[in-house]
């Protein structure tokens, strides 16, 4: 495939039908793909990414991964701004996400498709896309795919900058945007005296390392119930 | 300019265009180059591309020379002219005798005293859309060929998906960077707040309180505030111990800041 089948125009190529942006942007790839369920992030500086939809409890959990292990085709798209397939993860090799790669199986996840969410040149966010079956997405299902991360840039973007600015609506509670996570670095970053970024980084080997997601140890230790500083080492 | 020399160089320019689209440049020199290359193999004595503002007014971008002449002449034409009658159209517009071009009075009277004795306007057209034109102008009586009109249609539509290409691209880094400004900003906080909340004891509903009181009291977004607390350029117990000395202190007007 080309670059220019990448880059594509603003309108949607024949027969590929309109949507209507509603709240719910994971909606149309969904409805519209061969895929169990989809997830969307916008891709922050710093390697972080913020997330707008997850469509059910396994997107999320894929989502929640990729975010607290650092790797997976997300990380690919956002360091290639190409797309990223496997489709059929459990028998092809997964040099760039090993970690990731490894726990999938066990999910029921046969395969992974991300898109890069482009306006013009610039890469805004990713798409990402699974499967519980194995099997390729044919080419007018990847046409369709990459129309409608396209189309879903402005959306995106709008639903991310709206999102940030809430300060304290129920909403913003529910939104994913990981504020405990950051709340947990604020509270890290006093406890040991340590960087924003170097918080992160422990915060992140604690979970890794026992096996728990990013986001309950953040809730712990802003709950109070894990203090950093009563960790040896 | 022999036959093979033109084709020479209208390949180059073709060339010159399409590299335009993937590196990084400057539009503005590649339209000073597209216009002066296009004078040259069409066999005109100068040329101006005029392109809308973001106000609806046309503009010169470019020009064979940046004499004051070739300008007001170009400025005149897309006030009443060939040129405004181009992009209205999106048609070319060619004036082979100025002389003869009475229904343009003030554009005619200066054209003649500047020695230009025709005209010819080319659309910067894409897709039903016309943002500019490219006007050519002769110091002897005569309309281009269709060859050369030709010729000069093809410069001039690689030149627009050049622009609207830097534009979309331009419009597109704008968008980018205010979503991270936004992104940043709420991680910022939240940081702040956790810290906040460690030092104080408090929850971060109290935290925040606290941030936002202090930014007001001092004028400060509170992008800036969180940024200052985690970078740790500000203390926390600044939070605390000077508010009580800013509300006796202050007779401050309460202002309207960005967040």
């Amino acid at each position: 495939m080309t670059d220019a089948f990448y880059t594509g125009s603003g309108a949607p190529p024949a027969g590929i039908p309109e949507w209507e942006w509603g709240d719910d942007l994971c909606a149309p790839f969904v409805e519209l793909l061969p895929v169990s369920g989809a997830s969307i992030s916008v891709l922050r500086r710093d390697g972080d990414a913020t997330t707008v939809c997850t469509s059910d409890a396994l997107a999320q959990r894929l989502d929640a991964m990729q975010f607290a292990l650092g790797e997976g085709p997300r990380w690919v798209v956002a360091r290639t701004a190409k797309p990223s397939f496997s489709a059929d993860v459990a028998r092809e090799s997964h040099p760039d996400w090993p970690v990731f790669g490894a726990g999938l199986p066990t999910l029921g996840v046969s395969a992974l498709f991300a898109f890069p969410i482009l306006t013009g040149p610039v890469l805004l966010g990713v798409v990402d896309l699974y499967r519980r079956s194995p099997g390729a997405l044919d080419r007018d299902a990847t046409a369709r795919a990459l129309s409608l991360a396209r189309r879903v840039a402005a959306p995106a973007v709008r639903e991310a900058m709206r999102a940030a600015a809430d300060e304290g609506s129920p909403e913003a509670k529910r939104h994913s945007l990981r504020r405990e996570v950051h709340q947990a670095v604020g509270m890290v970053f006093v406890q040991l005296d340590v960087t924003t970024a170097e918080a992160l980084e422990l915060l992140r080997a604690y979970a890794f390392s026992t096996g728990r997601p990013l986001e309950d140890v953040a809730l712990d230790v802003v709950d109070r119930a894990l203090d950093f500083r009563d960790l040896p080492g | 300019m022999t036959s093979a020399s033109r084709e020479h160089r209208l390949n180059a320019a073709f060339v010159m265009v399409a590299d335009s689209l993937t590196d990084d440049y400057d539009v503005v020199d590649l339209l000073h180059t597209l216009v002066s290359e296009c004078t040259e193999i069409v066999n005109v004595q100068a040329g101006g591309l005029l392109l809308l503002d973001a106000d609806g007014e046309l503009q010169v971008v470019a020009s064979t020379t940046e004499s004051a002449e070739l300008v007001e002449v170009l400025q005149l034409a897309a006030g009443a002219g060939p040129c405004l009658d181009c992009f209205a159209t999106g048609e070319q517009v060619s004036v082979p005798d100025v002389a003869a071009a009475a229904r343009w009075p003030a554009f005619q009277e200066e054209a003649l005293r500047r020695g230009f004795r025709s005209v010819h306007a080319i659309p910067l057209r894409l897709r039903g859309d016309t943002i500019g034109t490219m006007n050519l102008f002769g110091t002897s009586v005569g309309a281009l060929s269709a060859r050369d009109a030709s010729a000069a249609q093809a410069l001039a539509d690689v030149a627009t998906i050049s622009i609207l290409q830097q534009r979309v691209s331009a419009h597109a880094q704008l968008i980018a960077e205010q979503l991270q400004r936004a992104l940043d900003s709420r991680v910022l906080i939240e940081q702040a707040k956790g810290a906040v909340a460690q030092v104080n004891g408090t929850s971060m509903d109290e935290s925040f309180t606290l941030l936002r009181r202090y930014a007001r009291d001092r004028n400060l977004s509170l992008h800036a505030l969180a940024e200052a607390i985690t970078n740790r350029s500000l203390p926390i117990s600044a939070l605390t111990t000077s508010h009580e000395d800013v509300r006796m202190s202050s007779r401050r007007p309460a202002a309207r800041k960005q967040e």
